[in-house]
């Protein structure tokens, strides 16, 4: 349990879970306020690209070369820190579908949210997990702009947009989600980040505690 | 301090800021031309409306920089030397907008060789229209920059730009009805035009440039000032702003889609028969006089045909008047500008043409037997009318063809009488039922 | 040695080039520096003292980054507490803190410029000042190198051609010798001798062989409070051979720590 609540201190996860639940509060505030009925496409992938947004800090500590030469297995725990990810982003909307102004449809969320996360994962490996956030952002921004065409390629690209149940987003959020989990599990945040003298201290802490 | 300018240009995330800016800006417009080529303002307006993403990712710019001068550590030293605060931050300030601004107006000197031959139009709000994008994008980045030195997070850039996009689509709506608003405080919203003569309302302008400049003076003085209450005072410029851009404006339906008169105006060519063009689409005169002259010639076998052909310049819209039946004398075209600023469907005009003299379009309250309009029509011109877009009835098509046919069986002057009898049934708003066909 | 402006020649209106009287700094809500009286003039001093003693919050208060609580500072003739003669003060200062923080991306050159620029130099003098700073602390080949490249050493001296570029008559220098080789603390020692003639050098730092080689006096600080001030001749006569230390002045720091000590307990 303390290498537990140490790890998530290192990755300043708690930070990120109070701006997780403040960023679904305002947007269910915003809902509520504008529109009588529930939120419209656009805002809720917008919400949940902005809960993502918040979360992708958590993906790198904060000296990514002192963690690796830990000498437990990070693929496991990396697992395991994406899928808790996935449920919280995921999760968050969800709850709201208790109240009036629910963000819906749950499988959009639920896709969207794997999707997003799946593409922050894949490329934190490759650009650092404080550059992580370029991909989802861009791609989502573009896709809310030029909403969905027809051909099977539009609705590819437009992923993030289109309606629940359409195969083409599907298959393309659940790829990049698998993808970034693997990416992810087996290669970690690239090691781009400098160290802050004062969580390097507690990230040691937390290794000497399980080595 | 120009040198330390330079350094800062080339040493901050400005020219990555405003390349992303420009590719974004770029991409978004050859994707669907259409939508700007008739023209400079048409290409000053989408490039506004495209603010949807510039202004996110400029705000994420600000606050990765922001971020970076955060992290870097530097204040302890920075406070030891003597230049003031407000000077101090001026390069960082000046280096990330000045890359926005140049990656937005970039955007128009790619975008702008794509019109450059047929865009002949180029009215001076045009110029307005850009200088308040360009105000937009850089109070963005200033902003941008200011949230990330206080929150100096990796989630500032997303929360921003979801933010920023939120805003900029959100605030009309929550605006619920007052498009002014909506317009006001969002520089993306209502720009995509009805019609070819629209533009910028002067005082939506002006008012839009107003509170951007105090929210730009506000975020420097929230940068530069050295102590709390001299940030709070900051606010005021904002207030005072938003105040005087809420009251210059007018709060009702004037400033949507205004319609620039100018632009409205005929430019005719110089010999008979006459043909005008509206002054927006004064480089498509050549390529539309020779269809406009053949359908006059062929109308000319009507009495009382029309000498010469405009364009129909009316628009509808709140505040417009309902327009009057055509004049009488003249044929008006209706046409569109294709993606390459060129005449849309060229092959169309004649047809579209000859047919709205005949039919007195549109002023007659029961409506008029559209099939016999479509077939006298194509007997004038002379071609099969083939199946009219947008209907996919097929024996609607079948019966125009077949009395089309009827048509071209009969003698010449017989034909001839009964289009003639249809037209002027038509002006009649009489019953068109059977005049085409044997009785 | 530094070049010579006219205000330099003019004869100083202040007998001290920093002078404390019961000078009382707060890092935070601590109390680091607690009542010190300190007269500093030219020449190279040395700042000694144990973790925590207030050292730096001392450095800080003489970069007139942090204001003192109590007691009076004047630093270069003008109190620390008047904000008008502030920008006066500072463009004759120079500091390096204990936490440099620099831009990655900028090179040695292009920092060292910025610098310059924030102590508003004038402008025709800057290119020659930025780089007979870095000449001074040998970086010229590295000068064209961007500060992340750097190894810890290097940004070290980084550091101090940024404080020195202006030829300040007050030099703040916390622990300048974190990563430098003894090579490269040989040449440092040969620059600190170099400032020390014209103006006053403090250097704060744990290594007392550099001290006892480069500094003409010390002042030793314990728990925010002054426990010698001399030269460093008389550093090591405080010591014997009973106390801990391989070196004489080791021994002298550490007899004049356990002294103090002993009286506080008092």
């Amino acid at each position: 349990m303390r290498w537990l609540t140490l790890y998530l201190r290192s990755r300043r996860v708690p930070a990120a879970l109070a701006g997780a639940a403040a960023g679904i509060a305002v947007m269910w505030v915003l809902g509520a306020a504008t529109s009588d009925s529930a939120p419209g496409r656009t805002m809720v992938v917008l919400t949940v690209l902005l809960l993502t947004g918040v979360l992708t800090a958590t993906l790198g500590g904060p000296d990514e070369e002192l963690d690796r030469t830990a000498a437990l297995p990070w693929a496991p725990r990396r697992i395991a820190h994406l899928l808790a990810a996935v449920t919280v982003v995921a999760g968050l909307p969800l709850l709201t579908q208790l109240t009036p102004t629910g963000f819906g449809p749950a499988g959009l969320v639920i896709r969207d949210a794997a999707g997003l996360l799946g593409l922050t994962a894949l490329s934190a490996p490759l650009l650092g997990a404080g550059r992580a956030w370029f991909a989802p952002l861009g791609w989502t921004l573009a896709a809310t702009i030029y909403p969905a065409a027809g051909q099977v390629l539009g609705q590819m690209l437009t992923w993030q947009t289109q309606a629940p149940g359409n195969v083409p987003a599907a298959v393309t959020a659940a790829t990049l989600a698998c993808g970034g989990l693997i990416a992810y599990a087996v290669a970690g945040p690239a090691r781009h980040e400098r160290s802050d003298a004062a969580t390097v201290v507690m990230a040691r802490a937390w290794r000497g505690q399980a080595g | 301090m120009s040198r330390i300018l330079r350094i800062e240009l080339r040493r901050s995330a400005a020219l990555w800021a405003g390349l992303i800016l420009l590719v974004a800006g770029v991409v978004m417009c050859y994707v669907a031309p259409q939508r700007w080529s008739s023209g400079w303002m048409a290409l000053a307006m989408i490039e506004r409306e495209y603010l949807m993403a510039m202004a996110p990712l400029a705000l994420s710019a600000g606050a990765w920089q922001g971020r970076r001068e955060s992290r870097a550590g530097l204040s302890e030293l920075v406070e030891s030397t003597p230049r003031p605060r407000l000077q101090r931050v001026l390069p960082v300030l000046g280096a990330l907008g000045l890359a926005v601004i140049g990656g937005y107006l970039a955007v128009l000197a790619v975008t702008a060789p794509w019109i450059a031959g047929t865009a002949r139009y180029l009215p001076a709000a045009a110029f307005a229209v850009v200088t308040v994008g360009a105000l937009t994008v850089a109070a963005a980045a200033w902003l941008g920059i200011a949230v990330g030195r206080l929150w100096p997070s990796i989630a500032a850039g997303p929360v921003l730009a979801c933010a920023g996009i939120g805003w900029l689509m959100g605030f009309p709506a929550a605006a619920r009805g007052q498009q002014w608003l909506g317009m006001l405080f969002s520089p993306m919203y209502g720009m995509s035009q009805f019609s070819d003569y629209e533009t910028v309302s002067g005082r939506l302008t002006a008012a839009q440039a107003v509170w951007l400049v105090a929210l730009v003076v506000t975020v420097y003085v929230l940068h530069g000032a050295e102590r709390r209450r001299a940030r709070m005072a900051a606010l005021l410029p904002l207030v005072l702003g938003v105040a005087v851009a809420i009251t210059v404006l007018p709060h009702d339906r004037s400033v949507e889609h205004a319609i620039d008169p100018v632009a409205q105006e005929l430019v005719c060519t110089t010999d008979a028969p006459k043909v005008c063009v509206a002054r927006v689409h004064s480089a498509l005169l050549p390529e539309v006089t020779p269809q406009a002259r053949q359908a006059l010639a062929l109308l000319a076998r009507l009495p009382q045909p029309p000498a010469e052909a405009h364009e129909d310049t009316a628009t509808w819209g709140s505040g417009v008047p309902e327009p009057g039946p055509d004049p009488a004398g003249v044929a008006l075209m209706t046409f569109a500008v294709d993606a390459r600023g060129h005449l849309a469907f060229p092959d169309d005009l004649v047809p579209r043409t000859v047919g709205r003299v005949l039919a007195n379009v549109g002023r007659c309250p029961g409506g008029l037997d559209s099939s016999i309009l479509r077939a006298a029509t194509y007997w004038l011109v002379g071609t099969e009318p083939p199946d009219e877009p947008g209907v996919d009835d097929d024996r609607w098509n079948d019966h125009v063809r077949q009395l089309w046919q009827g048509l071209r069986k009969l003698p010449e002057a017989r034909a001839l009488a009964r289009v003639t009898a249809v037209r002027e049934g038509a002006l009649r708003c009489a019953d068109l039922e059977g005049m085409l066909s044997d009785a | 040695m530094r070049m010579v402006r006219a205000a330099d020649t003019a004869p100083t209106a202040y007998p001290w080039i920093v002078q404390a009287d019961g000078l009382r700094v707060k890092a935070g809500t601590h109390l680091a520096v607690d009542g010190l009286d300190l007269a500093l003039g030219t020449g190279v001093h040395a700042l000694l003292g144990p973790n925590g003693a207030g050292k730096t919050t001392l450095m800080r208060a003489l970069a007139t980054v942090v204001k003192p609580v109590g007691g009076t500072l004047t630093v270069l003739g003008a109190p620390v507490h008047g904000r008008a003669e502030l920008r006066r003060v500072r463009r004759a200062l120079g500091y390096l803190p204990q936490h440099f923080g620099f831009y990655p991306r900028f090179t040695v050159r292009e920092f060292v410029e910025y610098v310059a620029w924030l102590k508003e130099m004038p402008k025709p003098e800057v290119p020659a000042a930025v780089q007979r700073a870095i000449d001074r602390v040998g970086l010229a080949a590295k000068a064209d190198a961007r500060m992340k490249t750097l190894s810890g050493g290097m940004l070290r001296r980084a550091g101090i051609a940024q404080a020195i570029v202006n030829d300040p008559e007050l030099l703040l220098l916390d622990e300048p010798t974190v990563g430098l080789d003894p090579e490269q603390r040989l040449d440092f020692r040969e620059l600190l001798r170099d400032l020390g003639v014209d103006s006053c050098v403090l250097v704060s730092t744990h290594l007392v062989e550099d001290v006892v080689a480069a500094c003409t006096d010390v002042v030793l600080l314990n728990e925010g409070r002054l426990v010698h001030s001399g030269t460093t001749a008389s550093l090591i006569a405080e010591g014997g051979s009973s106390d801990a230390g391989d070196s004489p002045a080791e021994r002298g720091y550490s007899a004049l720590l356990r002294r103090h000590r002993a009286e506080a307990g008092r």
